[in-house]
């Protein structure tokens, strides 16, 4: 698996090809793109909302820590993959 | 819906059969459907309104070539309306300014167009058609307002040493995802195969370069290079798996468990005009044939890949066996692998040096009778 580390003052935008909506079948979110889908968990589903390219990875992660309660580190290495994988889908432009 | 019947994800919705292009390694049946009897746009918005009650997020507009339908932009507008992600799979022989802009308009998330190559004339005489110079320009066309781009390429023995030329190509057209999709070996396919099928070598090479690419154009392109299973030990897990995530819908309204299931002759495939989508996908006899793994032969009933590759592909098996129930022999296990390796290296080292001058030699599609 191709990765690149993504600067924490990178603001990540959901790219055009990718679509978040709600799935008919389950009522969970899902993200839609060319010849796939993700169904994304409650913290998947916080990070891609705030992919808007307003805000930066770094404060992605706090605004993720403070909701969740969760330790800053861990939760900004869980973005981190994340956003890795959507980077290997080319779903995201950096900022 | 029974709770054990797995939901379709996607819906290849072929449209049509028509298609200004002639590849000798075309994807329809050799049989094509007639265009009087295709489905009207009303039958289609129907289609459409059930994949996405079954659970379908996604549908690809094919054909033939789709923008051969003139309720193209009306059955995007539908996709829309139902949520399903629409993508256009087009050689884009057709796509105007305004049309791009009403399919945009309607909805429509993103366009895959077809190059035969990256070089006019090979990608023209592979086509059969002057199409390589309209496809750039549609390419262009639609990166500029603002549509997402899929470049697809069938790859061959005649273009698989361009590789590296077709992905500068795709890099240079804004494409934001490249397709190297090894020529899958069926019908008009088929027939030409001994012409198409690039030697092991060939295939390495491409296989590595189309790594490297994807390496350095990380987070710009995504690139999917497919093997072909002519190549590997174990079968492709063909369409993930009969009737569990997948189903086309071909010009005249038969639903199939995959595009080239027609060609299983012992199979009787229901017709979206006779019943409900929901009651193909979960009860008629064809999607039930080969789904799950109770209808699996040895060596496929106790092998533990089972429910990963689920035995292969039933119109491979059925192609070269002439038996749909068998193991694919794509498999190193199936007990007639000898009809895919015997075929395979009586190819080898026989490649001919210049392509164009085996051109004459292939069966181009033909359009007669549609």
């Amino acid at each position: 698996m191709v990765s690149e580390s993504i600067a924490s003052t990178a603001r990540p935008k959901l790219s055009a090809r990718a679509r978040l909506q709600t799935d008919k079948i389950t009522g969970k979110p899902v993200l839609l793109y060319p010849e796939g889908a993700l169904m994304l968990n409650p913290t998947a589903h916080a990070i891609v909302s705030l992919c808007t390219g307003q805000e930066t990875v770094e404060a992605i992660a706090s605004n993720l820590a403070t909701r969740y309660q969760g330790s800053a580190p861990e939760i900004a290495s869980q973005i981190s993959a994340f956003l890795n994988r959507l980077r290997g889908k080319n779903l995201l432009e950096l900022i | 819906m029974l709770s054990d019947i797995p939901r379709p994800y996607s819906l290849l919705a072929e449209l049509t059969h028509r298609c200004p292009l002639h590849c000798p390694y075309c994807s329809n049946p050799t049989r094509l459907a007639p265009p009087l009897d295709e489905l009207t746009t009303n039958e289609w918005k129907r289609v459409l309104v059930e994949a996405a009650e079954l659970g379908v997020l996604h549908v690809g507009f094919s054909g033939g070539e789709p923008l051969q339908r003139r309720d193209l932009e009306e059955l995007v507008a539908s996709a829309r309306a139902t949520g399903l992600y629409s993508n256009l799979i087009t050689s884009s022989l057709g796509l105007t300014r305004r049309r791009a802009e009403e399919l945009k308009a309607a909805g429509l998330d993103s366009v895959q167009i077809s190059f035969q190559s990256d070089e006019e004339s090979l990608a023209d005489s592979i086509a059969g058609a002057k199409a390589h110079s309209k496809k750039v320009e549609a390419a262009r066309l639609v990166r500029e307002i603002g549509l997402p781009l899929t470049v697809n390429v069938v790859l061959h023995r005649g273009n698989i040493e361009r590789l590296a030329e077709i992905i500068v190509l795709a890099e240079s057209l804004g494409a934001e995802r490249l397709e190297l999709a090894n020529t899958q070996y069926y019908g008009w396919a088929f027939k030409n195969r001994a012409m198409l099928l690039p030697t092991r070598f060939q295939i390495e090479i491409a296989a590595q370069l189309a790594r490297e690419a994807s390496k350095r154009l990380f987070g710009r392109m995504e690139i999917l290079f497919v093997v072909p299973d002519y190549y590997s030990s174990r079968p492709k897990p063909c369409m993930n798996g009969w009737g569990r995530r997948h189903l086309t819908v071909n010009p005249i309204g038969k639903v199939l468990p995959c595009p080239t299931a027609g060609e299983i002759k012992q199979l009787r495939f229901d017709n979206v005009r006779s019943r409900p989508l929901m009651w193909i996908w979960s009860e008629s006899e064809a999607f039930n044939r080969f789904r799950g793994t109770g209808w699996m032969p040895e060596p496929c009933r106790s092998c533990e890949f089972r429910e990963i590759d689920f035995g292969g592909c039933r119109c491979q098996a059925a192609l070269l066996t002439g038996d749909a129930t068998v193991t694919d022999p794509a498999c190193e296990l199936s007990p007639f692998r000898h009809e895919m390796t015997g075929f395979v290296e009586s190819t080898q080292g026989n490649a001919p040096r210049d392509f164009s001058a085996g051109l004459e030699q292939l069966i181009f599609r033909q359009n007669s009778g549609i």
